[in-house]
């Protein structure tokens, strides 16, 4: 056990940079459940990250700006097709998401088989390193959370603006916290409060704590901080859904 | 309550016995500067043997090591530039910054093989600085020594004395070390490998080892169908005798050229920690040769 890890300055973005993605995901993330498409962050991630490759491998060095307007213009691609196939085939759309997942992700290791510094980048938007996240990154964040918040809140998460609300937001965590940590964010507060009154303020306390504990365990216990506040989050999730029961 | 206080304790008494925190990005790094700053110094590694270099999970620990460093020791030349300036950004610690006396990199104080005339991305894992995994290389690696101890006098200027004596004395060693080496590899000159990663390139150097070709296309990269069929018609036209693979990468690929080509696997330690017997950068060149000459 190492104490001096447990330091403010070094936990305390990565906890601002966990509460920023919990603000959207966690309403989100109810909505998600509701409608049943679990996979559908990994699939919008893999747009973004398509995008990002396929800008690199033919349009040259990109400046920041601009990379990130590619991947979210992807990922809001992906996602407007992914809405248009609900509206035909409800029925198999989780198997359609599915699909775009793998096909995607394949479709980027193909055009990444000859650039290995692109097999970086994508990481780097797939497996974005919690604790390396910089004031900069969390304030334009925070702001576009902001922004999206206040798009559902006016027309609600769940209407005709849940995919492009979705692919935004999704696109801008993926970045900060990488993948599995926007799916647990996404899936395990919701989960483990479904059905509850209050439910949206429960899953945000719950979505809380478990990057609180995840984020000291890593501290403590010298672990990767990513996996770390996972599983902090899976464990809190599951204490509060048996909680309800007893 | 008590136990708390003993770890406190114990972790203050031991940073008030070392004069310098030194923070290695390499194994290979932590275990020479164990060698040359002896008791004065109480030293940390970001990465262990059996962890690839290039890349690295961030810990909430490595921050705190590194905003208490005194001195960082990496092997520069790019092979930490997925991470490091993230580490450093995050510390905020101005002894470590680049150009500061605390910031040591290794590879820089060598000259460096594979340095590429035009520097493309389409070339794969390769760095403008050329390659950086110099501490396979001996002589080299007493070059390094010797201005690291050099260094370790500039942070520490009231151990001096301590650190000459430190130095003199793995000079000894390693002088008799290496001309030991040199007679035993004697055998080894000329002869044909073929690698997994490109990594070697100081180590055959030294030896005078021959690359047969790599099952990586590029650094970095997976192997392919078609890097596959090309080595093997290469092996065909120039046979090789031996294919070596680092401990930290996955031996499969390996394996697989091994079963159709019949050349013996050797899967060597690359540093410190990376097998058996390698507790120090003797042992790591021991177990090294070893293995080699064993085939």
């Amino acid at each position: 056990m190492t104490l001096n890890a447990l330091d403010i300055s070094i936990l305390g973005p990565a906890f601002l940079a966990g509460l920023v993605v919990l603000s959207t995901h966690v309403p989100l993330g109810r909505e998600v459940l509701a409608r049943g498409i679990i996979f559908l962050d990994l699939a919008v991630a893999q747009f973004a990250a398509l995008g990002l490759i396929v800008a690199d491998t033919w349009g040259g060095e990109a400046g920041a700006w601009s990379e990130q307007l590619i991947a979210a213009g992807a990922a809001l691609g992906g996602a407007l097709v992914l809405q248009m196939s609900e509206r035909r085939w409800p029925a198999q759309q989780e198997a359609l998401i599915g699909s775009a997942f793998v096909v995607t992700s394949s479709l980027g290791i193909l055009l990444l088989a000859h650039n290995p510094h692109g097999g970086e980048e994508l990481k780097s938007l797939l497996a974005g390193q919690i604790l390396w996240v910089t004031p900069q990154q969390i304030g334009y964040t925070g702001a576009l959370s902001a922004l999206l918040i206040a798009l559902g809140v006016w027309r609600g998460f769940g209407g005709r603006l849940f995919y492009p609300i979705f692919a935004l937001a999704v696109t801008a965590s993926v970045q900060l916290v990488g993948v599995y940590l926007v799916f647990a964010s996404l899936i395990l507060p919701a989960l483990a409060t479904r059905n509850r009154p209050n439910g949206l303020a429960f899953a945000l306390l719950v979505g809380t704590l478990g990057y609180a504990v995840g984020l000291a365990a890593a501290a403590l216990y010298d672990l990767p901080a990513g996996p770390a506040a996972v599983c902090g989050l899976a464990a809190c999730a599951v204490v509060t859904a048996r909680l309800r029961r007893a | 309550m008590r136990y708390w206080l003993m770890i406190l304790l114990l972790a203050t008494a031991r940073s008030a016995a070392a004069e310098l925190s030194v923070f290695a990005c390499e194994p290979e790094w932590a275990a020479l500067a164990r060698e040359l700053g002896g008791t004065r110094v109480e030293v940390f590694s970001a990465t262990t043997a059996l962890q690839d270099p290039h890349r690295i999970e961030a810990r909430p620990s490595l921050i705190a090591r590194a905003r208490r460093a005194d001195l960082l020791v990496c092997s520069g030349a790019e092979l930490e530039a997925g991470w490091l300036p993230m580490l450093l950004r995050q510390a905020g610690n101005d002894r470590i910054l680049p150009g500061r006396p605390g910031h040591f990199e290794a590879a820089m104080a060598v000259e460096r093989l594979e340095i590429p005339e035009k520097l493309d991305r389409s070339q794969g894992d390769v760095h403008a600085a050329g390659n950086p995994h110099v501490h396979l290389d001996p002589r080299r690696l007493l070059t390094i020594a010797g201005v690291l101890s050099e260094r370790l006098m500039t942070l520490d200027p009231a151990g001096s004395e301590m650190y000459r004596r430190q130095w003199g004395e793995f000079e000894g060693r390693w002088q008799q070390a290496l001309s030991d080496w040199e007679a035993r590899a004697q055998p080894l000159r000329g002869v044909r490998v073929v690698v997994q990663h490109r990594a070697w390139a100081y180590l055959f150097d030294w030896l005078g080892l021959e690359e047969a070709g790599a099952l990586e296309p590029k650094p970095g990269l997976p192997t392919s169908p078609t890097q596959l069929a090309r080595l093997q018609e290469e092996l065909a036209a120039h046979p090789a005798r031996l294919i070596i693979h680092a401990a930290y990468l996955n031996p499969r690929p390996a394996r697989w050229l091994a079963d159709r080509t019949g050349l013996p696997v050797v899967a060597l330690p690359f540093t410190v920690g990376g097998s058996e017997g390698t507790e120090d950068l003797f042992g790591l060149f021991e177990v090294t040769l070893t293995r080699l000459l064993q085939q």
